[in-house]
C-alpha cells in the first residue's frame, strides 16, 4: 500500500518536474511568436527540428547515460567520427549506402562500448575518462581523414533524409521524434530502462539486489555511442559536409540540453521527455537570435544566456512548485 | 623508523604524478636526442607555464566540488583587451598587468555570484558564460589586434640567472596557493565545502563566500595565465584560449585533485601540466604527426588516470 502511494507521489514530482522546462519552452516560443509571424509555420518548426536532429540523437543515448549516473563527453567527438566515416564508406555510390550507414553505427557503438568498458572496470571518474576517450577519438578522426574533409556522399542519400513528408515535416525531423519515442518507451516502460534508475539512484541497493550493474552499464554506453554515430549521420545528411570538427563541442550543447530537462548528474531521475524539451529550448531560442538578425557573435551570447536563464527558471519554477 | 617509512609510503601515493614526471624527465633526457638543449627545456616550460597556472585556479575550484570552464574564453579575452590597451608600449606594462588580473577578477566574481544566486550545476552555468564571453570576443574583434609589451615577452620567454621567468612566475605562485590551502582558515574551508558542503554551512563556514573566493582565484589565474599566452603570442589573438579550460580540468585531476571536490594538492596539478607539455613537446621532438599526437594524448589521459585512481573516494 505504501509503496503504491509512494509511486503515485514520486510520479506527480516527476510530472511537475517535467512540465517546468516545457513552461520554460512555451514562454520561448510565445516570444517567439510576438517577433516573427513565420514563426509558428510548420514548414519553419519542421525545418527548426531538422536543424537539432544530430544533438537531439546524441542527447537521448547521453540521457540513458546520466539516469545512470554517469557522463559521457565523447559524444561531439563521436559525431565528428561517424560523419567522417560515413562520407568516406559512402565514396558516392547509392550502393554503398547500406555498408555506409552500418558501419558508422558500427564504428560508433565501438566508441562507447570501450567507454563503457573503462567505466565499469575502474573507479575513476567518467567525466574525465570520456573526455579522454574524446581526445582519442578526435585523433582517430583526423588521422582517417587526413584532416581535410573527406569522402562524397550521394544526393540520394541527402534528399531521402531532407525530404518533406506533406510538404512540411523533413524525414530527418521524423527520424528524431521517432527515436525519442522509442528511447523514450525503452526509458519509461522497459525492464532495462526502469533499472538504469535503480542504479542511478542507488547503485549499492541495485548492486545488492543483483542486477548486473557491469552489463547494464556496457550496454548504456554502447547505446550513447550508437546514437552519436546516429547523430553523426544526421549531421551528415543535414549539412553535407564530412568536416573532421563538425561535431566539436556538441557534447556541451548536448549536456545542457539533458540537464535542461530535468535529468541530474547524481543520476536516477529525468527521461527522454524532458530532453526533447531541452534541446528544443536551445534551438529555438538560437533560431530567435538568428530572425532577430543578430550575427552569430551575438547568437553565441544569446545561446549562453538562455542556457543561464533558462536553467535558473527552471530551478526557480521547480522549488516553487 | 617503521613511521619513517609509513610517510614516504603516504607521501608517495599522494605525489605520484611528481614522480611520472620526474620518470617522463629522465626518460625523455636518454631517448629524445633533441631534448636537452636549452632551447628546447625553454620551450618546454613557456609552454607547459601558462598551464599550469590556469591550473592552480581551477584546482581552488575543483577542491571545492566545483568546476570552471569559462577560463579558457576569459583567457582569450584577456589576451586581447591587454594586447589591445598595451599597443606594445612598455610604459603601459603596470596597467596592463593590473587589467588583465582586475578583469580575471572580476569574471570570477560574476560567475561566483551568479552560482551562489542560481543554484545552476557549476558545470552548466560555466559552459553557458563559456558561450557569452567567445561571443563577447569576437564582437569585439575577429582578428589579431593589438601587440603586448616588451615586458610580457620576457615573462614569457626571458630568464632571469639562467632560469626561465615564466618558471619564477609559476612557481611563485605554486607557492603561494599551496600555502593559501594547507596554512590558512579559507583554505581548510575550501576543503571542508567540497567534501561536505552541508556539514561545512553547519560548522559555521560561510559556504557562499568560500566558493565565491574560488571563482575569483580562478578568474585571477587565468589573468596570470594570459598574460603569459600574450607574451608568448606577442599579439591580441580572439582564438588564443580555446581548449584551454579542459586541459586545465584534465591537469588538475591528472593531479590526483578528485572531481568530487575536498582533496587534493597544487602541486601534484603542476606537475600534472608539466607532464602534459613535455608529452606533447617529446611528441614534437620524435617528429609524430599533430594527429596521431591528439590520439596518444587522449589514450596518456586514460592511461594516467586509470593508474593514478583515487583510492577513497566512492565510485
Amino acid at each position: 500500500m505504501t509503496g503504491a502511494l509512494r509511486i503515485t507521489r514520486s510520479t506527480i514530482t516527476a510530472t511537475i518536474e517535467r512540465s517546468a522546462i516545457w513552461i520554460v519552452l512555451l514562454a520561448l516560443v510565445l516570444a517567439g511568436t510576438m517577433l516573427s509571424d513565420a514563426f509558428l509555420r510548420p514548414v519553419y518548426l519542421g525545418n527548426v527540428v531538422r536543424q537539432l536532429s544530430p544533438a537531439g540523437i546524441a542527447a537521448i543515448g547521453v540521457t540513458f547515460v546520466m539516469v545512470l549516473g554517469g557522463i559521457d563527453l565523447s559524444v561531439g567527438a563521436v559525431i565528428s567520427f561517424a560523419a567522417v566515416i560515413c562520407a568516406v564508406q559512402m565514396n558516392g555510390e547509392t550502393g554503398n549506402i547500406p555498408w555506409a550507414l552500418g558501419a558508422t553505427l558500427l564504428a560508433g557503438a565501438v566508441v562507447g562500448l570501450a567507454n563503457g568498458v573503462l567505466v565499469a572496470m575502474s573507479r575513476a571518474s567518467p567525466f574525465i575518462l570520456t573526455l579522454g576517450s574524446s581526445l582519442a577519438v578526435y585523433g582517430l578522426t583526423q588521422i582517417y581523414s587526413g584532416g581535410t574533409a573527406r569522402g562524397v556522399i550521394t544526393p540520394e542519400f541527402r534528399d531521402f533524409f531532407n525530404y518533406r513528408l506533406g510538404g512540411m515535416l523533413p524525414v530527418l525531423a521524423l527520424t528524431f521524434l521517432l527515436t525519442a519515442v522509442v528511447g523514450g518507451l525503452a526509458l519509461r516502460c522497459s525492464r532495462y530502462g526502469r533499472s538504469l534508475y535503480l542504479i542511478g539512484s542507488n547503485p549499492r541497493a541495485a548492486r545488492i539486489s543483483g542486477l548486473p550493474i557491469a552489463r547494464i552499464t556496457l550496454v548504456t554506453y554502447s547505446l550513447s555511442g550508437l546514437l552519436a554515430g546516429f547523430g553523426g549521420i544526421a549531421l551528415l545528411a543535414r549539412s553535407g559536409v564530412s568536416s573532421t570538427f563538425s561535431g566539436r563541442g556538441l557534447e556541451f550543447d548536448v549536456l545542457a540540453a539533458v540537464v535542461l530537462g530535468g535529468t541530474t548528474f547524481e543520476g536516477g531521475t529525468g527521461g527522454v521527455g524532458g530532453t526533447v524539451a531541452g534541446i528544443l529550448v536551445l534551438f529555438v531560442a538560437f533560431n530567435m537570435a538568428n530572425m532577430a538578425g543578430l550575427n552569430y557573435n551575438a547568437q553565441l551570447i544569446i545561446k549562453g544566456a538562455i542556457i543561464v536563464a533558462s536553467s535558473a527558471a527552471y530551478n526557480y519554477l521547480k522549488r516553487r512548485e | 623508523m617503521w613511521r619513517d617509512q609509513l610517510w614516504w609510503f603516504r607521501d608517495a601515493r599522494h605525489y605520484g604524478i611528481v614522480i611520472v614526471l620526474l620518470l617522463a624527465v629522465i626518460g625523455a633526457f636518454i631517448a629524445v636526442p633533441d631534448f636537452n638543449t636549452e632551447e628546447n627545456l625553454g620551450n618546454v616550460v613557456t609552454q607547459s607555464a601558462a598551464l599550469g597556472v590556469l591550473a592552480i585556479g581551477q584546482t581552488f575550484v575543483i577542491l571545492c566540488g566545483l568546476i570552471d570552464l569559462s577560463v579558457g574564453q576569459l583567457l582569450g579575452l584577456i589576451v586581447v583587451l591587454s594586447c589591445d590597451f598595451a599597443a606594445g608600449r612598455p610604459e603601459r606594462f603596470i596597467a596592463a598587468v593590473t587589467m588583465a588580473l582586475g578583469v580575471g577578477a572580476a569574471s570570477g566574481a560574476i560567475t561566483g555570484l551568479l552560482n551562489n544566486w542560481l543554484r545552476i550545476h557549476p558545470l552548466i552555468l560555466t559552459f553557458g558564460l563559456l558561450s557569452i564571453l567567445q561571443g563577447v570576443i569576437f564582437l569585439y574583434t575577429d582578428r589579431s589586434i593589438g601587440q603586448a609589451p616588451p615586458q610580457f615577452a620576457w615573462l614569457a620567454n626571458g630568464r632571469l640567472a639562467g632560469v626561465p621567468a615564466a618558471a619564477l612566475v609559476l612557481a611563485l605562485l605554486t607557492a603561494t596557493a599551496h600555502l593559501v590551502l594547507t596554512r590558512t582558515a579559507v583554505g581548510r574551508h575550501i576543503c571542508a565545502v567540497g567534501g561536505n558542503e552541508e556539514n561545512a554551512r553547519r560548522a559555521g563556514i560561510n559556504t557562499h563566500g568560500v566558493k565565491l573566493f574560488t571563482f575569483v582565484i580562478s578568474g585571477v589565474s587565468a589573468g596570470f595565465a594570459a598574460v603569459l599566452v600574450a607574451g608568448r603570442l606577442g599579439t591580441g589573438f580572439p582564438n588564443a584560449g580555446s581548449g584551454y579550460e579542459l586541459d586545465a580540468v584534465v591537469a588538475v585531476v591528472l593531479g590526483g585533485t578528485s572531481l568530487a571536490g575536498g582533496a587534493g594538492n597544487v602541486i601534484c596539478t603542476v606537475a600534472a601540466a608539466f607532464v602534459l607539455g613535455l608529452i606533447s613537446n617529446t611528441l614534437n621532438l620524435l617528429q609524430i604527426s599533430t594527429f596521431v599526437q591528439i590520439l596518444v594524448k587522449g589514450l596518456i589521459v586514460i592511461g594516467a588516470i586509470l593508474v593514478n585512481q583515487p583510492t577513497g573516494e566512492p565510485s
